[in-house]
C-alpha cells in the first residue's frame, strides 16, 4: 500500500483545486478532502495509478498549482490522468457532491414486470407495428458456382 | 519448457474455452450422458466482486473490469499485439467468459444475415438459413432467462421471450420519441436479463453495471444459466488452465491438449473429441500454435483461412444532451431500445448492408470524463468541469450503431513473433482495418442517428465514428462453409481436415451481420452440439 506524506497531499491538493475549483455553485477537490482517507482509499482501490500519481507530484514540486497542473498536461500525460482520476473520482465518490448534482449512485430501484409499459398505452408502440414488416425474407440460396 | 506431466484421465469430449459456446456444449453433452472435460484458463468469479453497487464502480470499471484484456492486465489475460488494428479486442477470461462483461444485447440475426451474397454480391452465403437456427434461437432464449416484447416488425414471427421486457425508461421513452417523428423502426430491446427470478437469478434491479458485471446476479453469464447444469451432470472443469497447443496422433485426428496450470506445470488432457470455443481471437491463436507433421501450417488450415476474415464490429456513437433530468445511469445497460430502421441494404446509400441501432445509458458522472484525455486544461477542467457535467451528467443518452463487417482475407489474426503471454505462449496479433463499404456505412449511419437525436429534442449532439475499444464482437477467423478449399468447418462446426475437431465459437461466422452476435453463437453451439450427440455413434474419434 501506498504512504503518502503531508507534502505530497498538500501537492495533490493545491492541483486538485485547479482541476476541480470551487465554482458554478460547487466546492472546491480539497474542500471535499480529497486529499484525505480518499485518496488512500482510491490508491488501495487502484494501486496500479500510483507510480504515475506519486511521479506527477515530484514534478510539481515547487511550482505554482497551475503551473504545474498545466506542465504535466503538456509533458506527462500518464501523469496527469492519473492524477486528474484519483481527483475527480475522489470528488464524485464523496456524498456531499452525489447529492449536489443529482446522483444517487447506481440505483437498486426494480420495476414491477407486470406493470404494462406507457408506450403500449399510449399508441407510441403501435406506429410501429402499424407500418408492418421491414425484413427481407430468406430468397432461395444462388448456387455456389 | 517445463516436462509436460503425466497425463489426466481421458476425456470423451475435450472443450476449450468455458465461454458462450463452450457452457452451452458442456452443458448438452453432460446431460446427454458423455463424459466432458473443460478447459478453462481463467478463474470463476463471483458476483460479490463486482463494483457495480459501490461508489467505486466507475473507478474500477477503467481497469479491474475494462473489457480490454491489455488494459486489464489479470493474470488470467494473454496479451493481444494491437498496433496494426484499427479497433482493439475486448474480453474476458473466466467461467463464463465474455458474458461476464457483455451487456446482454440478446439478438437474432436476420434472415438475409444469412444469405448476404445471394442478396448484395458481397462475401458468401451461410450453409445454413435463418429457419434453421430459429429453433435453437428460440431455446437458448428460454435458457437464458430473455426479457423482451413479441411481435418486432423487423423479424419473422417467432415464439415470445420468457420474460416481459424491462423498463426502457426515459432515456427509451425521449428517443422513440424522436424515431416516430420521423416515421422510423424502433423496438424495446432484447435483453438476457431476467425481468422476473427466474431460473436460480434474480430479477434485474437496474443498476446498470452490466458491462462491467452484474454485482446482484441477475445478467444471464453462462456460468449461471449453463454451468451448474453441465457440474450437476458430472462435466469436469479444470480453471487455471491455459492451453498451448492441441495434440493430434498418428493419423492426424485430435487427441488432447496440453495445458499450463497456475503452478506453471504441464500437463496433457486426452480425449477423442476436441472442440474449441475460444472466441475468434483465442481459437485461431491456439489453431495456429499447433503445428505438426500432418498440420504443418497450423491444425485444420489446409484452406489457409484460419485467422483470416476476423470481423470485429466498428462501433459508432452519437450521444445527445437534453435539457431535462433523464436519470441516464439507470439499466439495464443492457439496452433500453433498439432500431432496424436501416438495417437492410439500399443500394442508394452507397453501400451494401446496415447496422443495428441501440439506446443505451450514459453512466455516472466519472466514466463523462473518460474522453477527456489530451484536451487543453480549461477546457476539460476548471469551471468547465462543473458545467459539463451540469449540462450533461442525468441528461443524456447515446445512440449506438453496430456496423455490418463484411469479411477480408487481409483483415486476420497471425501470431506475434515476440509477445508472449505469462506462460511463454506466443501471443495473437491483428491485422484489422476498416473497408471503404465501413466507412460509407458509418458516416451514413452517424447523420442519420444526429437526425434522431434532434427530432427527439436533443440540445446538442456529438458523434464518434469509430471507437477504438468496441472490439467485442470477434467473428469469422475460421469460417464455416461446404468448400474445404474456402471455409475451415462445416455448418455444424466439424473441421473439414480434421475430423473430430469442432469449433463452436465466434470464429465459424460467414458474415458477421450488423447485431450483438451472442445469441447466434450459442444458437449454433446448441445445434452444433444436437447434431454431434445425435450422430456419435458415426462419428470419427481418436483412439
Amino acid at each position: 500500500m501506498t504512504t503518502l506524506s503531508d507534502p505530497e497531499r498538500a501537492a495533490f491538493a493545491a492541483i486538485a483545486d485547479i482541476l476541480i475549483p470551487a465554482a458554478e455553485g460547487m466546492p472546491a477537490a480539497s474542500a471535499m478532502e480529497v486529499q484525505g482517507a480518499m485518496l488512500d482509499r482510491i490508491l488501495a482501490l487502484r494501486p496500479d495509478l500510483a507510480p504515475a500519481f506519486r511521479r506527477g507530484l515530484a514534478a510539481a514540486a515547487g511550482k505554482p498549482p497551475q503551473e504545474a497542473a498545466q506542465a504535466l498536461n503538456r509533458d506527462d500525460g500518464e501523469a496527469f490522468a492519473a492524477i486528474g482520476l484519483v481527483a475527480s473520482a475522489g470528488y464524485y465518490m464523496t456524498p456531499a457532491v452525489r447529492e449536489l448534482i443529482g446522483y444517487p449512485g447506481q440505483e437498486n430501484r426494480p420495476a414491477d414486470p407486470d406493470r404494462t409499459p406507457e408506450y403500449l398505452t399510449d399508441g407510441m408502440l403501435q406506429q410501429v407495428i402499424a407500418r408492418g414488416p421491414i425484413f427481407v425474407p430468406t430468397p432461395p440460396r444462388r448456387p455456389e458456382p | 519448457m517445463a516436462q509436460v506431466q503425466k497425463a489426466r484421465k481421458p476425456a470423451d469430449v475435450l472443450i476449450i474455452g468455458a465461454g458462450a459456446s463452450g457452457a452451452v456444449a458442456a452443458a448438452r453433452l453432460a446431460s446427454a450422458g458423455i463424459d466432458v472435460v473443460c478447459l478453462e484458463q481463467g478463474p470463476w468469479v463471483d458476483n460479490a466482486e463486482f463494483h457495480g453497487d459501490k461508489p467505486e464502480w466507475e473507478l474500477m470499471a477503467q481497469k479491474r473490469w475494462h473489457p480490454n484484456p491489455n488494459v486489464r492486465d489479470l493474470p488470467a489475460d494473454y496479451p493481444v499485439d494491437t498496433a496494426a488494428s484499427d479497433v482493439n479486442p475486448l474480453m474476458y477470461s473466466a467461467v463464463g467468459g465474455s458474458t461476464i462483461l457483455y451487456a446482454a444485447h440478446w439478438q437474432r440475426f436476420m434472415p438475409s444475415d444469412f444469405r448476404v451474397k445471394t442478396l448484395d454480391g458481397v462475401a458468401a452465403d451461410w450453409p445454413f438459413a435463418y429457419e434453421d437456427l430459429a429453433p435453437f434461437y428460440d431455446r437458448m432464449e428460454q435458457d437464458m432467462g430473455v426479457s423482451g416484447l413479441a411481435g418486432d416488425p423487423a423479424y419473422p414471427p417467432h415464439r415470445d421471450y420468457p420474460l416481459p421486457p424491462l423498463p426502457i425508461g426515459r432515456i427509451g421513452l425521449k428517443a422513440a420519441a424522436g424515431m416516430n417523428k420521423l416515421g422510423w423502426h424502433w423496438w424495446p430491446g432484447p435483453n438476457a436479463i431476467p425481468s422476473r427470478d427466474y431460473r436460480g437469478r434474480n430479477r434485474c434491479v437496474r443498476y446498470g453495471t452490466c458491462l462491467t458485471g452484474c454485482p446482484h446476479k441477475a445478467k444471464a453469464s453462462t456460468d449461471h444459466t449453463h454451468w451448474p447444469v453441465a457440474l450437476e451432470h458430472g462435466a469436469r472443469l479444470v480453471t487455471g488452465a491455459r492451453v498451448r497447443e492441441i495434440t493430434v496422433n498418428a493419423q492426424g485426428l485430435a487427441d488432447g491438449a496440453v495445458y499450463i496450470d497456475r503452478n506453471g506445470r504441464e500437463s496433457l488432457q486426452p480425449a477423442t473429441t476436441v472442440i474449441l470455443c475460444c472466441n475468434g481471437v483465442g481459437t485461431p491463436r491456439l489453431l495456429l500454435l499447433s503445428t505438426s507433421r500432418h498440420h504443418p501450417n497450423g491444425l485444420a488450415n489446409s484452406s489457409g483461412l484460419v485467422g483470416r476474415n476476423l470481423m470485429m464490429h466498428p462501433y459508432a456513437a452519437v450521444s445527445g444532451q437534453f435539457d431535462q433530468p433523464l436519470e441516464s445511469w439507470l439499466g439495464p445497460a443492457g439496452q433500453s431500445i433498439q432500431s432496424m430502421q436501416f438495417y437492410e441494404t439500399d443500394s442508394a446509400r452507397g453501400f451494401v448492408r446496415g447496422a443495428k441501432w441501440n439506446v443505451m445509458p450514459s453512466g455516472g458522472p466519472l466514466g463523462m470524463r473518460a474522453a477527456y484525455g489530451g484536451k487543453a486544461l480549461e477546457e476539460a477542467w476548471g469551471a468547465n468541469l462543473h458545467r459539463n457535467t451540469r449540462r450533461v451528467f442525468g441528461r443524456s443518452f447515446e445512440w449506438g450503431i453496430i456496423a455490418e463487417d463484411l469479411p477480408d482475407e487481409e483483415n486476420r489474426v497471425v501470431i506475434d513473433p515476440e509477445l508472449t503471454d505469462s506462460d511463454g505462449i506466443p501471443a495473437p496479433k491483428l491485422i484489422y482495418r476498416n473497408s471503404e463499404n465501413t466507412r460509407r456505412m458509418l458516416d451514413f449511419h452517424t447523420a442519420r442517428a444526429e437526425e434522431a437525436m434532434q427530432a427527439a429534442g436533443a440540445v446538442s449532439v456529438s458523434s464518434t465514428k469509430l471507437m477504438r475499444d468496441c472490439g467485442w464482437h470477434l467473428m469469422g477467423t475460421a469460417r464455416m462453409g461446404t468448400d474445404p478449399a474456402r471455409s475451415v468447418v462445416d455448418q455444424f462446426g466439424k473441421s473439414h481436415d480434421v475430423p473430430n475437431l469442432y469449433i463452436y465459437d465466434g470464429s465459424v461466422f460467414v458474415t458477421s451481420s450488423g447485431f450483438n452476435p451472442t445469441g447466434t453463437i450459442t444458437a449454433i453451439a446448441l445445434r452444433a452440439v444436437e447434431h454431434l450427440i445425435a450422430n456419435r455413434n458415426q462419428a470419427k474419434v481418436a483412439s
